[in-house]
């Protein structure tokens, strides 16, 4: 049997006496584009440090591709693609010299033919050489993107990964999310507040309100278990009375 | 006017919580304690080798006893003073950046520049509001010094030294208030915060620490130990007549020198403390009016440098952003 | 390529780019070698000095200032490295660990195979390919300065000596390029990170050899190290203050390699104790937990 792509058992994460996290069990399969709703705070950036080895569980576990990520950190690592919420990456450095760092960070030793290939991927060829201090915000994220799949991780996570960006941009993330799934199978996590990019790019989503998770199946499933409800927007109302308004 | 003072009273609020700056007083105070206790102790010690000369010349049947080492209280705060010199200059600076770099970084400064304020209320109001922090601390700072000279130093205080004091006091405000304009100034001026505290912290190398050391390294009479005439035995007459024949090499380390407001701040205040020793237990009013032209130019540039903050610290400077 | 080696490439390249680090590598650079003019002029005006007091009859002692070593020049260049040398390190060490916190790349360097181990001593390891190209670029031009001067090169003992300050100047940048690390990865806003090294440096460079040698802050600034005081007190306080005047066992060392009449002895204490702190702050920088590199800045 093949190990589904996330995994968690009764995952739990405090800070001090603040409970950020409570007994999260999720399992996402291999292919999914994965959705993480929930208000501020609910405790959406916590799981995405504890699924990309940022933090590690004050108790439950955690596994990514069937690989525990505080046993087999090294490992969880090789496999997944990681962009933060509003990352600066180096100002100073070129385009290259920032995807060649991230590249033999990854593990890639001569990684220059690959930065090629992803940028031709992500159509986002002609900067190479321009330092980063130069870039729009929208282009900040497609270097974040490509950085994040050099290595061809088999996961993605990605935190608010539309936050700040203008339509054209939103519209152009959303393109590159699902080729990336559709042409290379890549599971992608995502947290992110925009209701309709999740009903445009979101194959499952899970719904967490103060660290716990209240709600989480196909969006398919989600829509069809509300025929009542118009839209995404309303059911999520339903989902987390904590934003409801 | 109002705005102004809001500004200023906001600064004093924000540094009354302000962990840093706690730690910057306590460090200082903490130096300045370190000094005179080091000073007291290093007295002490020149008195028991006094004591120890004198018992041998004793012993040994001599008549001839030299003068015992006296104690000038004040001159046990020239460590302290050289304190302020260097870190106090320094923590101005810093505090003077950490007043504008908050209020960018915070976004608060948007706000301000919306509402119906004066153009120089921002930055004339933080130099303001740390120009009475200074005060306070340098009192304080003083007061623990005095007490201390008396305690640790064993020491009597007179009251024409309380006076002494009151003027070094005051030197010592002025001086710390120019760093921190300073700073104020360029942090304005800079889009990127820490290229404004780096260029203020090299400013502040070259003046308080490299010119002086340039200074004193082209000194003829530093290059040899003990001094060069007095190494040749040369009288100070025959001496000032020879150096007549360098006086364009003298100049120019002079120029140096007094090109550092430190070294103004430092000549004031260590004639006022008798350090200097032409200026020991001399009468106050015969040692400012010595001092008047030093006296003249410290505080000149600190006005000037308050003037440069309020300048520098226009609508387009203080929103400029980091390309 | 490995995450050391990446690392230290990706800091070279950081700072070679940043202009705030050229500032301070152009004032540095700039001070080594005007220390080599200074002394020159300094030497000639004394030499002056001494020539007419001689015709002026007012003395028939030899020029005290006659015999001075050709590395005389070169001496005020340990003070440099004392003040603006250390600016300098503390400087790129806090730029170095404070970059990936600033820009938000911490997180994602560490959701990567890498070892903080590696990663941190890769900066460490681009810092200090920074400061020996810094270093060297002044003995060169401090050994072409006093080559110039004495109007004949350096000998090979002179070199040598010259190598081996430069040595005894990469230790102590070091432990400050450290300092600076250390305080980049656990300080909680950016003007703390930049003026905890600067307070500490104070206490290092002021503070502690005052305590054993009872100078005063501004005698300190003199390339020659203070003797230490004895009786009273101080025989106890500069047996424990003496190890940890870092800066005056540079000024030791470095005043022995250049041939500074004014110290005498050996450097290899002065020497060891330098390495030893390196080689403590090394292990401490290189031992940070993995969590402390993204912690998120205040401002």
């Amino acid at each position: 049997m093949t190990a589904a792509a996330i995994r968690t058992w009764d995952l739990c994460r405090s800070y001090g006496t603040y409970q950020a996290l409570t007994k999260l069990s999720l399992e996402v399969p291999r292919g999914e584009v994965f959705g993480l709703l929930g208000h501020n705070g609910a405790g959406k950036t916590t799981t995405v440090n504890l699924l990309t080895t940022l933090l590690e569980p004050t108790s439950g576990r955690a596994e990514i591709g069937g690989r525990n990520t505080v046993n087999d950190a090294a490992s969880v690592r090789r496999s997944i693609g990681y962009l933060p919420e509003n990352v600066q990456f180096y100002d100073s450095l070129t385009l290259m010299e920032n995807l060649r760092f991230f590249g033999r960070l990854s593990g890639i030793r001569k990684p220059d033919a690959r930065i090629a290939d992803v940028l031709r991927f992500l159509d986002f060829t002609g900067h190479e050489n321009q330092r980063l201090g130069t870039f729009s915000k929208g282009m900040r994220q497609r270097v974040g993107i490509a950085q994040a799949i050099l290595h061809d991780p088999s996961v993605l996570f990605l935190d608010e990964p539309t936050s700040g960006l203008d339509p054209e941009g939103v519209r152009i993330l959303r393109e590159t999310i699902v080729r990336l799934n559709q042409e290379y199978g890549m599971t992608v996590f995502m947290n992110t507040h925009l209701l309709t990019e999740v009903t445009k790019t979101c194959t499952s989503i899970g719904i967490l309100n103060h660290g716990h998770l209240v709600h989480h199946d196909t969006l398919v499933n989600t829509l069809a278990s509300f025929p009542e409800e118009e839209s995404l927007e309303a059911i999520y109302f339903q989902l987390d009375p904590a934003v409801a308004p | 006017m109002i705005d102004l003072i809001t500004v200023a009273g906001k600064e004093l609020l924000d540094l009354r919580r302000d962990r840093l700056f706690a730690l910057l007083i306590s460090f200082l105070t903490a130096v300045t304690l370190i000094s005179v206790t080091v000073g007291a102790a290093d007295f002490r010690n020149q008195l028991d080798a006094y004591n120890l000369y004198v018992a041998n010349l004793t012993t040994s049947g001599s008549g001839v006893v030299p003068a015992a080492p006296h104690l000038f209280p004040l001159q046990l705060l020239r460590s302290g003073i050289e304190y302020l010199e260097i870190l106090g200059a320094l923590f101005a600076i810093v505090l003077g950046y950490g007043a504008i770099a908050k209020e960018k970084h915070r976004g608060m400064l948007q706000l301000f520049l919306t509402r119906p304020v004066n153009r120089f209320a921002f930055a004339l109001g933080k130099v303001a509001g740390l120009s009475m922090i200074w005060w306070v601390v340098v009192v304080l700072l003083m007061g623990v010094s005095t007490i201390s000279v008396v305690t640790i130093g064993g020491g009597a205080v007179t009251g024409t030294d309380l006076g002494r004091l009151g003027f070094v006091t005051v030197f010592i405000w002025m001086y710390l208030v120019f760093w921190s304009a300073v700073a104020v100034a360029l942090t304005s001026l800079s889009a990127s915060h820490s290229t404004a505290l780096i260029v203020a912290l090299v400013i502040w190398l070259g003046f308080v620490l490299v010119i002086p050391q340039i200074g004193d390294t082209m000194d003829p009479d530093n290059q040899v130990p003990g001094g060069l005439f007095a190494a040749l035995n040369i009288q100070k007459p025959d001496e000032m007549a020879v150096l007549a024949h360098f006086s364009k090499f003298d100049s120019i380390r002079n120029v140096l020198e007094v090109s550092s407001v430190t070294k103004h701040f430092e000549r004031l205040s260590f004639a006022l403390l008798g350090i200097k020793d032409q200026y020991n237990q001399q009468p106050i009013p015969v040692v400012l009016t010595a001092m008047l032209p030093y006296a003249i130019t410290l505080t000149a540039a600190t006005v000037v440098a308050v003037v440069f903050a309020g300048a520098a610290s226009t609508r387009r400077t203080l929103q400029r952003k980091q390309s | 390529m490995s995450v050391f080696i990446t690392s230290a490439h990706h800091e070279t390249l950081s700072v070679c780019r940043a202009r705030i680090a050229h500032l301070l590598l152009f004032v540095f650079i700039g001070m080594v070698s005007l220390s080599s003019i200074i002394g020159w002029v300094t030497n000639i005006t004394v030499t002056g000095v001494y020539e007419k007091i001689l015709a002026n009859g007012l003395t028939v002692a030899p020029n005290p200032f006659s015999a001075v070593p050709e590395l005389y020049y070169a001496r005020n260049a340990v003070i440099y490295v004392v003040l603006i040398g250390t600016l300098m390190a503390i400087v790129l060490g806090v730029q170095a660990t404070l970059r990936d916190r600033k820009s938000a790349t911490a997180g994602l360097i560490l959701s990567r195979p890498v070892a903080v181990s590696a990663r941190v001593g890769g900066q460490l390891a681009g810092l200090g390919v920074v400061i020996f190209a810094v270093l060297a670029i002044s003995m060169a031009i401090s050994w072409a300065g006093i080559s110039i001067i004495t109007g004949a090169p350096l000998g090979s003992d002179s070199t040598f000596r010259l190598l081996g300050f430069a040595g005894c100047a990469w230790m102590l940048l070091m432990v400050f390029a450290i300092i600076g690390m250390i305080a980049g990865i656990t300080s909680k806003r950016e003007t703390t990170a930049l003026l905890v090294p600067f307070a500490l440096w104070s206490g290092l460079a002021f503070v502690i050899p005052q305590l054993g040698t009872a100078a005063r802050p501004v005698a300190l600034l003199n390339p020659v190290p203070m003797p230490e005081q004895t009786g009273g007190y101080f025989d106890v306080l500069s047996a424990i203050t003496g190890p940890l005047s870092i800066t005056e066992h540079f000024k030791r060392a470095g005043s022995i390699l250049l041939r500074d009449s004014n110290v005498s002895g050996s450097a290899g204490s002065s020497v060891a104790i330098l390495l030893g702190f390196l080689v403590i702050a090394v292990v401490v920088v290189v031992l940070v937990p993995r969590q402390k590199l993204r912690q998120t800045l205040n401002d």
